[in-house]
């Protein structure tokens, strides 16, 4: 079977998904369901062990399909059905078993941590000349098309559709790619033109926790389905990491000189952002030179006069901090940074008398999450989409290049915010993509129908997608 | 890695190798787009191609996976021909310096590479005889010395192209019939790589 972009959405369809619980519900189905529910408690009540626990996630799964195969549930169905019944098995035992295994060791979260924070500097300084970039490839939309697919990795927790959102960035690409070559005499475009471009992309996207995304597909994607199409792209990702990992100066055609003055300058400028932000990621890596010191205090005595509305609203907080965040391209160094100009423009604004009436056109600025009804939520994406069209055009007109929308960089925030937002985000999930809402729904019915309410070491194992919020909570500032 | 299924069909991954500029995705292109329409499964990539061929005694399928030729991506290239069953190491005839890349390739891999993997040298932009750098005969004789099979190709006119890719698929290990299908294919015949190339024997 060929497992290319083309056809790779056909198992993440609700249709697929539905057709497996479906099965899963028939009586003749209940040893299945024994089996299911007695590996992931068993494996939930273990310590992690990376190898093992790789090695018996896939062997379930492979036993299981070899089972399914041999049952009649599925006598006369056809490969494909029982590909997507292998799927439906993958999806189900994963996104149980996420909590469990996904960054659930200290060495993925500090390579995360790091990787996070190179790709953070690297960003705001590497050119697409750096990575050579043929110029005819150079453009912009694609590549912040490219840069959102990817960035959606972190909505899901079954192993497929977190590759699903690798390969629908490599299909931007490699559509960039030939429609470049439809259009002119180039060459016809390989490996040579798409690696550079991934790479690019992948720094300017830097999903969070990109290492442990890659590190669980790797080892919970079932083998057999990683091949072919899907097994180059994913390489390519790989690759495109260890490329990173290891940039240095040379690696950018750039003097040794150069590219520490653009580190240290870049890590500067990140500091300024990340203490408004209350980023943990780079809080941890703060070298504390007097220098540094000295723009978290004046960095910390701007913010004070923050906290009254963010405490009114936290959501505000992240439009603030993130519009900040994407200030951070800035083509032409300046003195003066985009997110300097912002907080001077917020404590010029809380020192104004007529503050209210800024505010009143922001009918949200003040609500609490309890406030939202559902009725709100069109109300609230027209706010926010009014708010990042102007914010565009307002930095366009000061000649600032936005690559990093409002909202993209919100992910991190999550891992702050999502007990406190729960609510929240519970609020705002019924916003979310629409087979989305289907898995959900379902995750909870195949929840009772497996836990069958008498055992209670099921209950608290099972991890379900409501009871990780920052799951949740990613899903929707990702529309 | 070649792995044999039912009827004997090979599934095979190729990797291709060479400079940027070599005409690598030329290549693969001519060969996949050219001639053999009514066997084309490809999704329309631009890094990744798949083909069928057709052989009196097995049906072998390629998978291609084109890598990033510029030095600066070079460490990254084990990453992509781990496992691979064939690969086509490609250097433009006109570009003397694209010639030592590619021997700087095949030292590679026949250091890291899988031992059984097929490797061919295919001398590209062979349409371009006034502008030649690397003379055949030189070329040749370094194939033969380290066991390589040897063309010199043209994707612009398409010559020797599907040969190139139907002498690997010949060379490629059959599956012994108790086999399993899904582990690694040994190959009884170590003599691969004495064979001669067929340009200048």
């Amino acid at each position: 079977m060929e497992s290319g972009c083309g056809d790779l959405g056909s198992s993440t369809a609700p249709l697929t998904w539905h057709d497996f619980l479906e099965r899963m519900r028939q009586p003749s189905a209940a040893d299945f369901v024994k089996s299911i529910k007695s590996f992931i408690v068993t494996f939930s009540n273990k310590a992690p062990d990376l190898e093992k626990d790789s090695d018996a996630v896939q062997e379930f799964l492979a036993d299981m399909e070899d089972a399914f195969r041999a049952h009649k549930l599925w006598a006369g169905s056809s490969e494909e059905e029982l590909e997507s019944a292998g799927e439906g098995l993958e999806k189900y035992v994963m996104t149980k078993l996420f909590n469990r295994v996904f960054a659930s060791v200290p060495e993925d979260v500090n390579s995360d941590e790091q990787l996070f924070e190179k790709m953070a500097l690297l960003q705001q300084f590497v050119r697409p000349e750096n990575l050579e970039i043929k110029p005819a490839f150079h453009n912009e939309t694609s590549w912040l098309l490219a840069q959102k697919e990817l960035q959606k990795i972190n909505m899901y927790k079954a192993p497929r559709d977190k590759l699903v959102c690798i390969l629908n960035c490599c299909k931007v690409i490699n559509n960039l790619l030939l429609n470049v070559f439809i259009a002119s005499d180039e060459n016809p475009p390989g490996a040579d033109e798409f690696l550079p471009v991934l790479i690019y992309v992948i720094i300017k996207a830097n999903p969070p926790q990109l290492h442990s995304n890659l590190l669980y597909i790797q080892r919970y994607r079932r083998k057999s389905r990683l091949v072919s199409e899907a097994a180059y792209f994913f390489t390519n990702i790989l690759s495109a990491e260890t490329f990173i990992w290891n940039i240095d100066a040379q690696a950018l055609s750039m003097d040794e000189i150069e590219f520490q003055k653009k580190m240290n300058c870049a890590r500067e400028h990140l500091l300024g952002l990340s203490t408004n932000s209350e980023n943990p990621v780079s809080q941890t890596k703060l070298d504390g030179t007097q220098k540094t010191e000295e723009i978290l205090k004046t960095n910390r005595l701007s913010d004070c006069y923050l906290p009254a509305i963010r405490q009114q609203n936290n959501s505000n907080q992240a439009n603030e901090v993130s519009m900040n965040l994407g200030g951070q391209n800035i083509l032409i160094p300046r003195k003066q940074s985009v997110s300097d100009l912002e907080n001077k423009g917020s404590s010029d604004l809380l020192k104004d008398d007529h503050l209210i009436r800024y505010f009143q056109q922001y009918p949200f600025l003040y609500a609490r999450a309890g406030d939202l009804s559902v009725e709100d939520v069109e109300n609230l994406l027209n706010c926010y989409k009014k708010l990042v069209l102007k914010y565009i055009s307002l930095s366009k007109g000061m000649g600032v290049i936005n690559e990093s929308l409002p909202g993209q960089n919100m992910q991190m925030l999550s891992k702050t915010e999502t007990l406190k937002e729960f609510d929240d985000a519970k609020v705002l999930g019924i916003n979310s993509e629409k087979d989305e809402g289907i898995y959900r729904e379902d995750d909870v019915s195949i929840e009772n129908l497996l836990s069958g309410g008498d055992d209670s070491e099921t209950k608290r194992t099972s991890g379900g997608l409501v009871d990780n919020p920052s799951a949740e909570r990613e899903k929707e500032v990702c529309p | 890695m070649a792995s044999a299924g039912k009827n004997n069909s090979i599934n095979a991954k190729l990797v291709l190798l060479g400079d940027m500029g070599a005409g690598k995705s030329s290549l693969v292109l001519r060969f996949v787009k050219g001639q053999f329409l009514e066997f084309q499964e490809s999704t329309i990539g631009a890094a990744f191609f798949s083909q069928t061929l057709a052989l009196s005694d097995a049906t072998v399928k390629f998978e291609i996976w084109d890598t990033a030729g510029q030095e600066r991506y070079h460490s990254l290239a084990p990453m992509y021909y781990r496992g691979a069953a064939a690969a086509i190491i490609v250097y433009d005839i006109t570009s003397t310096e694209s010639f030592e890349r590619a021997k700087k390739w095949v030292q590679e891999l026949q250091k890291q590479g899988n031992p059984n993997m097929v490797m061919a040298l295919a001398g590209n932009k062979a349409d371009l005889e006034e502008k030649r750098k690397v003379a055949t005969e030189e070329a040749c004789t370094y194939a033969e010395e380290n066991g390589l099979f040897f063309i010199e190709t043209s994707a612009k006119t398409a010559i020797n192209v599907n040969d190139i890719f139907y002498e690997i698929a010949r060379r490629l290990p059959r599956a012994q019939p108790a086999q399993n299908p899904a582990g690694m294919v040994l190959s009884d015949r170590p003599a691969e790589r004495l064979q001669t190339s067929s340009c200048c024997s």
